[in-house]
């Protein structure tokens, strides 16, 4: 385990090398701009353009690096022949991929908290106080951050059998795929085909269920999200994350390195 | 075992189980969720000519989008039994605006607007503005017409209104010409069970939708049973005169020679009398909950 959190602090390092966390200054003007627009162009929904902006963006950013990092841990490595000097001391290969996956995931968490102080500030300069309600945003920032692990996961598993090009392809379809797992259940509305729709729906079980995170609306509106959800959603990404992450390493050490 | 084939087996597992437990945290997830959430409906933009703008030259793909989307959001409320249809009209509006040559949006946006609660919105002004919405787009497409005549017959029972839009409709050089027929029944009798046999027929007969196949049919259905039912009662009254008492049986209308043999309802039950005399269906037909359903709806 020491192994692997030696990785994690490398890629992490590595991450904050190659410029990653530049991203914070675009979301910064980003959430500024709103902050000094929002007031202008909308009546009354100041507050909630911006927490459903930031919300979004912090998504949107973590989602593109979770995405564009994430295959790109196990090829560049080999790309640069430093998987083989790596591999040459005693680290494993399972300990490998575990120490890449929880470095992105740390670099990952580092940003969106420096996200979610942002959008916090913003929030602040457009309402001049915070509300108890906005502790809210905090779980849908908290569940943005779980997405982003299985995410990671997915990407690194397509990372250790495919080029970073078909890696991207196959995260992106999984993710969109599994924002609309409930329409894969409500399918029975519309087909006549019973065998589709039993098909459908047990597919909508095993297919990570992204839409399971979505709590933006819920946040933005202040509403008040159950503690069994954050807990259920908790073990659902960490239990998600560890099938990905045993299939990967199944994967990554059958592949001939040679 | 060698290490290697012990780690594949422990794989073959655990997958599994990690799977079984993704699929019994899924469930208790979805319960979470649909309590927390109570209503899942939102429709952030509603503005069509934004939504349009936005869509650049993809809009008729976002319009397929959105009407797949209204067709999703009224199944499933129609299967839940949940009587809010209140962003049907929102996201026909948007499918509509998004795409104003999609015939089928007016066509079936207007039938779950208009059809009473549960089974629809219970809105046939809405459903008239969308039809009359597609009229403009599209004043090529006569059936439009029929539509806005079935609204103001079976739901508004604006027989006049309705004879007058058949009477539009049967203009079209497409039109087929039972148009102009209706158009003159209705204004002669206002509503007929003839008429509405007709009029659910022909819906029946054109559609190819499973679901309005069967809604027609089930309607057809109950005017079957209405028809009977009177019937049944005229014959009644017969064996009352012969007689001096009703009857308590529909089998005493068989035995009395009024009838060849005992009468059935669409689905193969038998009739029977009720408490009032009057004819009725039978407890076990499953026709009774439509029937039921229907009059509760009027």
């Amino acid at each position: 385990m020491r192994r692997a959190g030696a990785v994690a602090l490398n890629t992490f390092r590595e991450a904050v090398r190659d410029r990653v966390l530049y991203n914070l200054v675009f979301f910064a003007l980003l959430m500024m701009l709103a902050a000094i627009l929002v007031g202008g162009i909308s009546i009354g929904i100041e507050d909630l353009v911006i927490k459903s902006l930031g919300l979004s963006a912090i998504s949107v950013i973590g989602l593109l690096i979770a995405v564009f990092i994430g295959v790109g841990l196990v090829y560049k490595e080999m790309d640069k022949r430093t998987l083989y000097a790596l591999l040459a001391k005693p680290v494993r290969r399972w300990e490998f991929l575990l120490g890449k996956f929880g470095g992105l995931v740390l670099t990952l968490a580092v940003n969106t908290m420096a996200m979610a102080a942002g959008l916090f500030a913003a929030l602040l300069y457009v309402k001049h106080h915070l509300e108890r309600t906005d502790a809210v945003l905090l779980i849908a920032i908290y569940f943005i951050l779980l997405k982003l692990t299985l995410v990671v996961a997915l990407a690194l598993l397509f990372s250790c059998y495919s080029t970073p090009l078909l890696a991207i392809l196959y995260t992106s379809a999984l993710y969109i795929a599994g924002l609309f797992v409930e329409e894969m259940r409500t399918f029975h509305s519309t087909a006549a085909n019973p065998l589709l729709e039993a098909l459908l729906r047990g597919l909508s079980y095993l297919l990570p269920n992204f839409e399971n995170f979505n709590v933006m609306a819920a946040a933005a509106h202040g509403r008040e999200i159950p503690g069994a959800l954050v807990l259920q959603n908790t073990v659902y990404a960490a239990l998600y994350s560890v099938i990905v992450l045993l299939v990967a390493a199944a994967v990554f050490s059958r592949r001939n390195l040679k | 075992m060698s290490p290697a084939n012990s780690k594949k087996w422990l794989l073959l597992v655990l997958l599994p189980l990690g799977f079984a437990g993704v699929w019994e945290l899924q469930q208790r997830i979805d319960i979470q969720r649909r309590a927390f959430e109570q209503e899942r409906d939102e429709l952030v933009l509603r503005s069509g000519k934004l939504v349009r703008a936005m869509s650049l030259e993809y809009a008729p793909l976002m319009a397929d989008i959105y009407w797949t989307r209204a067709v999703q959001y009224y199944g499933d409320k129609h299967a839940r039994h949940d009587p809010n249809f209140e962003l049907l009209w929102p996201l026909l509006d948007l499918t509509t605006t998004l795409d104003p040559n999609l015939l089928v949006a007016y066509r079936f946006g207007s039938t779950f607007l208009s059809e009473p609660s549960p089974r629809g919105a219970g809105h046939p002004e809405l459903g008239i503005a969308l039809l009359m919405r597609g009229m403009q787009a599209n004043p090529d497409y006569w059936r439009f017409y029929e539509d806005l005549g079935f609204i103001y017959y079976f739901e508004l029972k604006d027989y006049q209104k309705a004879s007058a839009a058949f009477a539009e409709g049967s203009k079209h050089p497409d039109s087929q010409i039972w148009m102009k027929i209706m158009a003159a029944k209705i204004a002669a009798e206002g509503e007929s069970l003839s008429t509405s046999v007709f009029l659910w027929n022909e819906v029946y007969q054109t559609t190819k939708d499973p679901q309005v196949k069967d809604n027609a049919m089930s309607h057809l259905h109950l005017l079957r049973v209405e028809q009977d039912c009177q019937q049944l009662d005229a014959l009644a009254d017969e064996f009352q005169k012969r007689t001096g008492r009703r009857p308590a049986r529909v089998g005493e209308l068989v035995q009395a020679k009024l009838l060849p043999r005992l009468p059935v309802d669409p689905m193969g039950f038998p009739y029977v009398f009720g408490p009032d005399g009057k004819a009725v269906l039978n407890i076990d037909s499953p026709l009774l909950e439509q029937q039921l359903l229907q009059q509760n709806s009027k």
